[in-house]
């Protein structure tokens, strides 16, 4: 069986890795994207130091003497400047003595730099003087430095005299990358705007969720059960459609028929209505198209488990039912709604997470307007992260809230895991057709 | 038994017809006048189409400024849904027979983790996985987003594939290994033939899934020359200037046509996952 365990390995390889980088490795980052504060002003990859007037402001409070120090001026003898010294057009000794006898060193004021031009061995003029110590003068404000130490070792080298807590202090006030935090969480345990959208993600899987998912569902699976087989079929085909046709196409034939140009405008046109856009007109017409959009693809799936559960129910009970004189509404009541406990189970928790995940319809319809009325949990990541008016996207932000979701479908699954486990030792002739 | 296919014989069926046939009226409504209004005119306040045109069919030889050409497009839409499509059948038959008959280390732990997977979200990923393709640089590619569509649906196929394999009896394998084939041959030549109607499952359920996929291709290949059918349309529908219900109704039934077709001709098959299975 060697062979066997080998073959195995090879073959579900492709699998595995897939997995792993599509789904396990999100999920870790997700976690991980959601401790910091990337947005695009902070880039994805790690960022630069640099010492801009902004930042040096804002320190102003916290180290008034650091900040004082990298305003001075500080003139520096480097290779740059003796080349910019030689461009000059000067005596030739003059540079050549600047490199053999005082390369590195540093100056803390224009005074004592020049100071020392005066006495080099070829006596530079007055005006020469100030043009040759200008080549020299440097300033650590906006440069850019790649790295921490590249960073400190300038501060160094220009002579600012710091504490190793200074310098660390300078250092993150002045990164332009993003950092490790833990401030996406308290902004969502704290934001009323998060509780205004967690309110509407649950409103949106209640009412999705009792409405279609599971009562117009089971409408459905029912009245299709009580009929000829061809019509039965017409309708099942019909009640297909939504989830066939690609999302993009279905919210456009929604929005012909509520928007101000589209079929129902047109239709209350006929009676002297005024045409209008009922699909943002309002917050209650939002959430009425949102939830039909939704209800009516979410009602297919319910439609085929229940009508699969429903024929598996032996004939010979309903047969033996009529013979007894039950009315139809005696029979579901007696016969179908208590076999139909695990279908309903099933399609209730199975739906949840895909109701909570999900938000393509409600971006393509309403966007989460009129003003935020339909913005429900996924999609405000989504906006937050990869989608928003300001044009500033907060990856960050927008992971933890996805971190959010990703917690509860994880904790939603392995829940599932235990209870359809047991669901399909007990119901096993329910689904199966 | 024909007359008692269904369940009870004496009641009369006519009430519920109508009843359903009500409320399915929004559905059958739209889907009529997706088809008509591309092909019709009509005043601005009137219901009844009263003219037959082809216009709103020029964006078949017209490129609208702006906008990338549909042929451009409809490409890139059908190497995106056959690639993975191929990805997804090739892998998860591999997977599902390793995890219905080969005994590999872990294969419990993976297929737990399979089924989990299967009931994840999986688009709450979408940042870290729109982060990781920038970084990697497969951000705005078609390989990048037929990776990822072809991971986020490898759960379904496997689970899928692994429940047919269980169904295949043993003894044709065993047929098999006694003649002296090796485990490989034994599953290409003997035990894939007889999960056809599986792989005509996943491949149809597969392909419509990524045929009509939207959210990836919008964020992770957003770009002109990458561009798939679906986000093509919702730019059109997301324009409010010049808006014009005709040509983006054409555009519709350009790019749903190829889902009906597939879907009448082969619609046994998938109801292998929507009714037997469990993905909504």
């Amino acid at each position: 069986m060697r062979s066997s365990r080998t073959l195995g390995l090879i073959m579900i390889a492709p699998a595995a890795i897939m997995i792993v980088l599509f789904f396990l490795m999100p999920v870790v980052l997700t976690a991980v994207f959601s401790f910091t504060n990337m947005t695009t002003a902070t880039g994805i990859s790690g960022g630069a130091y640099q010492i801009a007037p902004n930042s040096l402001i804002a320190l102003k409070d916290e180290m008034p003497e650091v900040v004082q120090q990298l305003t001075e001026p500080r003139y520096a003898i480097d290779e740059e400047g003796i080349k910019g010294v030689e461009g000059l057009a000067l005596e030739p000794g003059i540079a050549r003595e600047l490199r053999e006898k005082h390369l590195g060193e540093v100056f803390s004021s224009r005074r004592e730099a020049e100071r020392m031009i005066k006495d080099l061995t070829d006596r530079p003029s007055t005006r020469d003087v100030k043009q040759i110590s200008e080549q020299f003068n440097r300033s650590v404000a906006n440069l850019r430095f790649s790295s921490k130490e590249d960073l400190f070792a300038s501060l160094d080298k220009f002579g600012f005299k710091m504490t190793p807590e200074e310098k660390e202090g300078l250092a993150s006030a002045t990164y332009t990358g993003w950092s490790w935090t833990t401030e996406n969480f308290s902004r969502i345990a704290s934001s009323p705007d998060m509780a205004q959208i967690l309110f509407n993600t649950l409103l949106y899987v209640a009412l999705v969720l009792v409405l279609f998912n599971t009562c117009y569902a089971m409408l459905l699976a029912i009245w299709t059960h009580y009929m000829p087989n061809v019509q039965a079929t017409i309708f099942r085909s019909v009640w297909l459609l939504p989830r066939i046709t690609p999302v993009v196409i279905y919210v456009l034939m929604w929005k012909w028929l509520a928007w101000d140009t589209g079929f129902i405008s047109t239709f209350m046109g006929k009676f002297g209505y005024a045409p209008k856009n009922y699909l943002l007109d309002n917050a209650y017409n939002a959430w009425l198209f949102v939830v039909l959009i939704n209800g009516f693809i979410g009602a297919s799936m319910g439609m085929l488990v229940f009508s699969s559960a429903l024929k598996a129910i032996p004939k010979s009970q309903f047969f033996a039912s009529e013979v007894d004189g039950a009315s139809r509404w005696q029979q579901i009541r007696y016969i179908i709604l208590p076999q139909m406990r695990w279908p309903i189970l099933f399609v209730t928790c199975y739906q949840t997470l895909s109701l909570l995940a999900s938000f393509n319809e409600i971006l393509l319809s309403t966007r989460g307007g009129p003003g935020k009325a339909t913005e429900v949990w996924s999609l405000a990541a989504y906006h937050t992260a990869l989608n928003n008016y300001a044009g500033n996207l907060e990856y960050g932000l927008g992971a933890a809230m996805a971190l959010v979701l990703v917690i509860i479908g994880i904790i939603l699954s392995l829940a599932y895991l235990r209870v359809f486990n047991y669901a399909t030792l007990v119901a096993r002739p329910l689904i199966e057709d | 038994m024909a007359e008692k296919s269904q369940p009870s014989a004496n009641y009369r069926t006519w009430p519920v017809i109508l009843a359903l046939a009500i409320v399915s009226l929004p559905l059958v409504l739209m889907y009529a006048y997706l088809f008509i209004d591309t092909v019709t005119d009509k005043q601005p306040a009137a219901l009844m189409p009263d003219t037959l045109t082809l216009r709103h069919w020029t964006f078949l030889w017209q490129t609208p400024p702006g906008r990338p050409n549909i042929w451009l497009v409809t490409l890139n839409t059908l190497i995106f849904t056959a690639s993975t499509t191929a990805v997804v059948l090739l892998v998860s038959s591999m997977a599902g027979y390793v995890l219905s008959r080969l005994n590999v280390p872990a294969r419990g732990f993976f297929l737990a983790g399979v089924m989990v997977l299967h009931a994840f979200p999986s688009v709450t990923l979408i940042i870290a996985i729109f982060i990781v393709l920038q970084m990697v640089g497969l951000y705005n590619s078609l390989i990048g987003v037929i990776l990822v569509k072809a991971a986020i649906d490898l759960p379904l196929g496997i689970w899928l594939m692994k429940g047919f394999y269980d169904s295949v009896p043993w003894e044709i394998e065993m047929a098999g290994v006694v003649d002296g084939a090796s485990r490989f041959r034994v599953w290409r030549s003997l035990v894939l033939p007889q999960v056809r109607p599986a792989i005509m499952a996943l491949a149809l359920f597969s392909f419509l899934s990524s045929w009509g996929e939207f959210i990836l291709p919008q964020v992770l290949a957003p770009g002109g020359q990458v561009q798939v059918l679906s986000v093509y349309l919702s730019g059109l529908i997301a324009d409010d200037n010049n808006f014009d219900f005709g040509t983006f109704k054409a555009v519709g039934v350009f790019y749903v046509i190829p889902v009906l077709l597939l879907y009448g001709f082969f619609h046994k098959y998938l109801m292998n996952i929507y009714g037997g299975g469990s993905k909504g």
